[in-house]
């Protein structure tokens, strides 16, 4: 039978198995713990050994740069001392270095260094030019001047060319009218010139209501729109009003300012009732430039009155305004300068004008008359009695291929009884058809010349003659051309030309299918002349006139 | 997108109680200490984006005091809001808000009205108390701001409200 401790100790180690088995796994744990702990500190240990050999080196640097430290201020204080001494020299040394970094930091970074600069310059400038006005004035006078001069210059020769252009239609119907025009202006044309050469160019319109300022409308040429046009409306109207409130005298009506100026641009101000509208331009404003604003003004406060009146800022209660402005441009570009109002003295001076020409055309009408009537008194013999040697033998040279240099010298014998030796000197114009048929077409424009001191043009009649008979008229002078009419009997022709068999003649006709003056082809032999042939028709190889 | 409308807008006061300052502050956030007397008029612009609609507000800063009393009126024709401003550090500048009440309704009996007390940085210097401020904008009829157009407190919220009340938000 157990005893009771052993049973004690069977029942002691079942019942403490577990907590036995626990403080086992906990001393080990504990053991594993101590061993990493021993590990940790091992390496921390090595750490700090590592750290404190870092800090006895970074105590070393440091001694060392204090050192340099030293020896630097030392190194400065010499620096200042010898600059002190010899700035100068210390300025000479120091530009060449200053100057190159300067030269390359502007190149590197221009932008960078214009904004860093250019409050400094400003100030640096205006201080300069506030202590050291002269020397200011002195040093930027060659720049200024050169400028001034390049600037002017380049105005002079844009004018040059424009007035070099007006002046090149001077001797053209357009220099008369301007002569004209100017004479009417009052001006001279060298002034009138001058002042078309001086170009126009409308910029900016700008329709603005009346008292608040505010801006309705807006036209502008591309690319000449102002940059905040809103704010050019509303000082606009506070420099109007001002104007207005401040020159304005009681009992007598306001004027409105008309007209400002900056630079080389105008503004033309044009009020209204409820709009008024201002103008930008640049250049001499064409005329009736004013006119037509105010009746674009006056077709706005007009047309539109009520809705420009109740505008309260919002456009879409606005009507459309654009195709009116843009009406006004085209007008005022496209037309041309109307004159203006003539003055009293431009009046009289036209009347006048007209009135001397009235009387010199009566004049000369007058003298024309007397002239004519008294000729054949003053002058009986003048008119020449030509009396040409009939050749009345013709002699064609009838050639199949024509040849348009068939040019006769015909030889006039002429007896004039008051000269002694007249010269006629015919020039002949042989006219070649496309059907390239001969019609050698003598057109003699003789001039004749007599030796006295009495000249007079002799213009001969083509030879009159007529047919025999009833004759065909052919187009051609050939029978195998078709007969377009029949001439009767003693029909009144001229003989135009001769080629071979036929006859040119012309005549009048009176049939009601073929009126008027005819011209064709009859047989020679069927025709009779009624005055001699002058031989230059008929002489094919000419005599020269003795 | 939002309509866009452009309303006449007028800033009146006594001389130097900052009403430049403040279109400047409003306009540009900029604030120079430097006082420059305005001749005249000057015209600024600045949009104030607005629930329904785009305001485009022309700023007509006009001459302080009443040397140019006459003029002033033409320069109010066509207003449809108005700041009325005076210095918290001078109190007689707080007649002018009776003043030119009187002469904006006389121009237009319509225009919104707002009454701005400005130079609120400078407490130690001010001499107008809110009381006193609220008892005259309750009599004229209209709101106050206390503004300062160096600090920029209360700027933006008084060109706002402004443009609000004229576009009726």
């Amino acid at each position: 039978m157990p005893s009771g401790e052993s049973v004690l100790a069977s029942v002691q180690s079942i019942l403490l198995s577990q907590e036995r088995q626990q403080i086992q796994e906990l001393e080990q744990q504990l053991n594993l713990m101590r061993c990493q702990t021993q590990v940790t500190i091992e390496q921390l240990q090595g750490r700090t050994g590592e750290l404190e050999a870092e800090l006895d080196a970074t105590r070393l640097a440091l001694r060392k740069a204090e050192a340099q430290a030293r020896d630097l201020e030392t190194a400065v204080d010499l620096l200042q001392r010898k600059a002190q001494a010899d700035s100068e020299g210390l300025i000479e040394r120091i530009t060449p270095v200053f100057s190159s970094l300067v030269s390359r930091q502007i190149r590197d970074s221009r932008d960078e260094m214009a904004e860093a600069l250019g409050p400094v310059m400003s100030e640096a400038i205006r201080v300069q030019i506030r202590d050291s006005r002269q020397e200011m004035v002195e040093a930027l006078s060659p720049i200024i001047g050169e400028t001034v001069q390049r600037a002017v210059g380049e105005f002079f020769r844009e004018m040059q060319q424009n007035v070099d252009a007006q002046l090149r239609v001077t001797f053209g119907p357009n220099g008369l009218m301007r002569g004209l025009k100017a004479r009417l202006r009052g001006v001279s044309a060298a002034e009138l010139a001058l002042r078309d050469s001086l170009s126009f160019e409308l910029r900016e319109i700008f329709i603005i209501q009346q008292g608040s300022g505010l801006l309705m409308a807006r036209y502008h040429l591309a690319g000449q729109e102002t940059a905040d046009s809103d704010l050019v409306s509303g000082m606009l109207t506070a420099v109007r009003d001002f104007v207005h409130d401040s020159f304005s005298q009681p009992d007598v009506e306001a004027a409105d300012l008309n007209e400002v100026q900056y630079g080389d641009k105008r503004i033309f101000v044009q009020g209204g009732r409820a709009a008024f509208v201002a103008v930008v331009l640049t250049g001499i404003e064409p005329a009736g430039f004013r006119a037509a604003l105010r009746q674009l003004v006056d077709e706005l406060n007009v047309s539109y009155e009520r809705p420009l009146r109740a505008y309260n800022g919002d456009p879409a209660t606005l009507p459309v305004l654009t195709p009116l402005v843009e009406e006004f441009v085209a007008n005022v570009l496209a037309e041309p300068a109307k004159p203006h109002g003539m003055s009293r003295r431009q009046g009289w001076f036209l009347i006048g004008s007209m009135a001397g020409l009235l009387l010199f055309t009566a004049v000369a009408c007058f003298y024309l008359q007397f002239t004519i009537a008294l000729y054949p008194i003053a002058f009986p013999s003048a008119t020449p009695t030509i009396t040409p040697s009939v050749t009345p033998s013709l002699t064609p040279t009838p050639t199949p291929t024509p040849t348009p240099t068939h040019t006769p010298t015909p030889t006039l014998t002429v007896t004039p009884t008051f000269t002694p030796t007249p010269t006629l000197t015919p020039t002949p114009t042989p006219t070649l058809t496309p059907s390239l048929t001969p019609t050698p077409t003598y057109t003699p424009s003789p001039t004749y010349t007599p030796s006295a001191t009495l000249t007079q043009t002799y213009t001969p009649t083509p030879p009159a003659a007529a047919p025999f008979a009833n004759v065909w008229v052919r187009r051609e002078p050939s029978l195998d051309s078709e007969p377009f009419v029949a001439v009767e009997f003693d029909t009144p022709f001229i003989l135009i030309s001769v080629l071979g068999p036929w006859a040119e003649v012309e005549w009048l006709s009176d049939l009601p299918w073929l009126p008027g003056v005819q011209r064709g082809w009859v047989p020679f032999a069927w025709i009779q002349l009624r005055t001699d042939v002058l031989p230059m028709t008929a002489t094919p190889t000419p005599t020269p006139e003795t | 997108m939002k309509r866009s409308v452009q309303k006449k807008v007028c800033l009146l006061g006594d001389f130097a109680v900052g009403k430049t300052s403040l279109v400047r502050q409003f306009v540009e956030g900029q604030f120079d200490d430097r006082y420059l007397s305005t001749i005249g008029v000057k015209v600024s612009r600045k949009t104030v984006e607005l629930d329904q609609v785009q305001l485009n507000m022309m700023i007509w800063d006009l001459v302080g005091g009443n040397e140019y009393l006459h003029t002033e009126r033409s320069y109010l024709m066509g207003t449809a809001g108005a700041l009325i401003v005076c210095d918290l550090t001078r109190e007689n500048t707080l007649d002018a808000y009776a003043r030119y009440t009187q002469q904006v309704r006389a121009v237009n009996a319509d225009a919104v009205i707002f009454y701005l007390a400005n130079k609120l940085d400078l407490t130690a210097e001010r001499q107008i108390t809110t009381g006193q401020l609220a008892q005259l904008c309750a009599s004229l009829g209209g709101d106050f701001l206390l503004t300062s157009a160096k600090t920029g407190a209360g700027v933006n919220e008084a060109f706002t409200q402004l443009a609000r009340q004229i576009e009726g938000e």
